[in-house]
């Protein structure tokens, strides 16, 4: 693993790499340049504010698997722009109990320019997104998949945004965003947002706040499961999807094995 | 288990008394149907032996060998022993069946169960119901038809080989076939276990191929008569008319069944939500 310092630059080329933060500067600058097939994991240790950007160019897929593990207060800045036939694809881990913010921007700058997020969220802290995805030119495809489990004290506010700019003909934009909550003093906020300004496109969202099933409860515990492993349970299969995002089978398994573990931890306290 | 035993139970639901006084000892290795017309507590009785969070039993008692069932949990019924095989089974979205019911066997054992005997048993009991074979692999119950939720809560019974089980209606949605192969996956199971049985059917074929030796038969909240396997008999060709003629009851007022909207309450207790609503 591979310790980041302020100010740098990366070339992807193809492979898998791993990367790690751990800085208590104040802001930490970090660009990626993609041109191959590339697999990031990044492991956020300790931060203040994360600047990242990434120019995924012509022909490059880079998918990033962003682990958030800081215990104080984190932002990040992010903007990713995608060129012609690139794909980015993003997965954050956001199941451990900091503070976080989130300002996000994906720009589909070319022609069949793809971005998939996704993000997973388990907390009982305060964790808010602001994510935009922008379709610039024609034939672009952006989706968002954001999943979250608030518990006792959550603060959760998901501000999701799917543009497609006039003149992108031929573009998607796609949402989904799910909180499950467990218990009544909790907070989860999602506003979905769709800014469409072509009439060629294809658009769709979903979303959904609300608590866990009294019945589905009350069938796994009749099957002799506490309500604490229901708990876990269910939120494993709740956020898991975000590994979908990830092809590479390694780091689907380092993602789902981290959010197993996480999550029986924090639904056994 | 040796036995469980049911004194005198009177159960609400929203305030509206459903049963009243109902007694009823089941011993290990008895099969008992439990008959009745619809909407007079036949579910409701089972729900309240599970511990369901909308039944409030008001008066009397259950024990299991002695335990008090009533200031037991949910999970810790089940992990006594107790099962239920539900008319209207959950679908739960991103839980698979494996990692489920895995979960509930290791609930129930001092070391975990390891992962190769795990999946022997499962296909065994997969091939045994006649199930398809990706179904450790799908989601509980997410998309599956009216017979193989039933089917899957006889799955999980195999699997978590309870000392008493209580089914509900688990034969309606199943065809000819899959009555067959259910029936003798729970007589299986109970000559390998010697587990109780209390089976709520409106089926004949059912209960022929299970072959309760006793039959009760509930009637407005009570057990109004007890009986043996020809009990069962005589009501699946001549009704339940003769036994409101001769013991004088009125049964609760018998409305078309629905499927409920709740997903897991019954008809008793939909039907007095509804008579309540219309008050």
């Amino acid at each position: 693993m591979i310790s980041l310092t302020n100010n740098t630059e990366i070339t992807l080329t193809d492979g898998y790499s791993e990367y790690e933060i751990d800085t208590s500067q104040e802001e930490m600058n970090l660009s990626f340049i993609a041109n191959g097939k590339a697999e990031v994991f990044i492991k956020i240790k300790n931060g203040n504010k994360i600047v990242l950007h990434t120019t995924a160019n012509e022909d490059a897929e880079v998918t990033y698997l962003l682990w958030d593990e800081c215990k104080t207060k984190i932002s990040f800045e992010e903007n990713h722009s995608v060129k012609r036939n690139a794909i980015v694809n993003i997965a954050y881990g956001e199941i451990n109990q900091n503070e976080m913010d989130r300002n996000l921007r994906i720009n589909l700058e070319e022609e069949n320019a793809k971005a998939s997020l996704s993000s997973a969220t388990l907390t009982s802290v305060k964790k808010h997104y602001d994510i935009n995805v922008t379709s610039k030119a024609s034939h672009t495809f952006g989706e968002m998949k954001n999943f979250s489990v608030v518990l006792d004290g959550g603060d959760y506010y998901m501000n999701a945004v799917g543009a497609i700019e006039h003149g992108a003909i031929g573009s998607e934009s796609h949402q989904t965003s799910r909180a499950l909550c467990f218990d009544p003093e909790m907070n989860a906020k999602i506003i979905p947002v769709l800014l469409i300004d072509e009439n060629d496109v294809k658009a769709s969202h979903a979303t959904s706040v609300g608590r866990v099933d009294e019945d589905q409860l009350y069938y796994l515990q009749s099957r002799g499961l506490t309500p604490k492993q229901c708990t876990a349970l269910i939120s494993t299969g709740y956020l898991l999807p975000v590994t979908e995002v990830i092809h590479d089978e390694e780091l689907k398994n380092v993602l789902k094995k981290e959010l197993e573990e996480k999550i029986n931890k924090l639904c056994s306290m | 288990m040796k036995e469980l035993v049911i004194n005198n139970l009177h159960v609400s639901v929203e305030g509206k008394e459903i049963l009243k006084g109902v007694d009823l000892t089941i011993h290990e290795g008895e099969t008992h149907a439990l008959m009745g017309p619809n909407g007079n507590g036949k579910s409701t009785l089972l729900a309240a032996i599970m511990g369901h969070p909308r039944y409030t039993v008001t008066d009397g008692t259950i024990t299991l060998d002695g335990q008090n069932v009533l200031e037991m949990s949910v999970d810790e019924r089940s992990r006594a022993g107790i099962f239920l095989g539900m008319q209207y089974p959950q679908e739960i979205s991103g839980v698979t069946n494996s990692d489920f019911l895995r979960a509930a066997m290791n609930a129930r054992r001092e070391s975990p169960v390891s992962l190769f005997t795990f999946i022997k048993e499962m296909e065994k009991t997969i091939q045994a119901l006649q199930m398809k074979e990706d179904l450790a692999h799908r989601f509980l119950n997410e998309g599956f038809s009216g017979g193989e939720k039933k089917r899957n809560e006889i799955v999980q019974m195999m699997m978590l080989k309870p000392s008493i089980s209580m089914l509900d209606e688990i034969d309606s949605g199943l065809d000819v076939d899959a009555i067959k192969i259910v029936a003798d996956a729970i007589n299986t199971l109970q000559k390998e276990t010697n587990m109780a049985l209390m089976i709520v059917s409106h089926y004949e074929r059912f209960l022929e191929l299970i072959g309760p030796e006793y039959t009760h038969v509930l009637v407005n909240g009570k057990i109004v008569l007890d009986g043996d396997a020809s009990l069962a008999n005589k009501i699946d060709t001549e009704g339940y008319d003769w036994i409101y003629r001769d013991y004088n009851i009125t049964p609760a007022s018998v409305e078309p069944k629905k499927r409920p909207t709740v997903s897991l309450g019954t008809c008793a207790v939909s039907q007095q939500m509804r008579k309540g609503e219309k008050k």
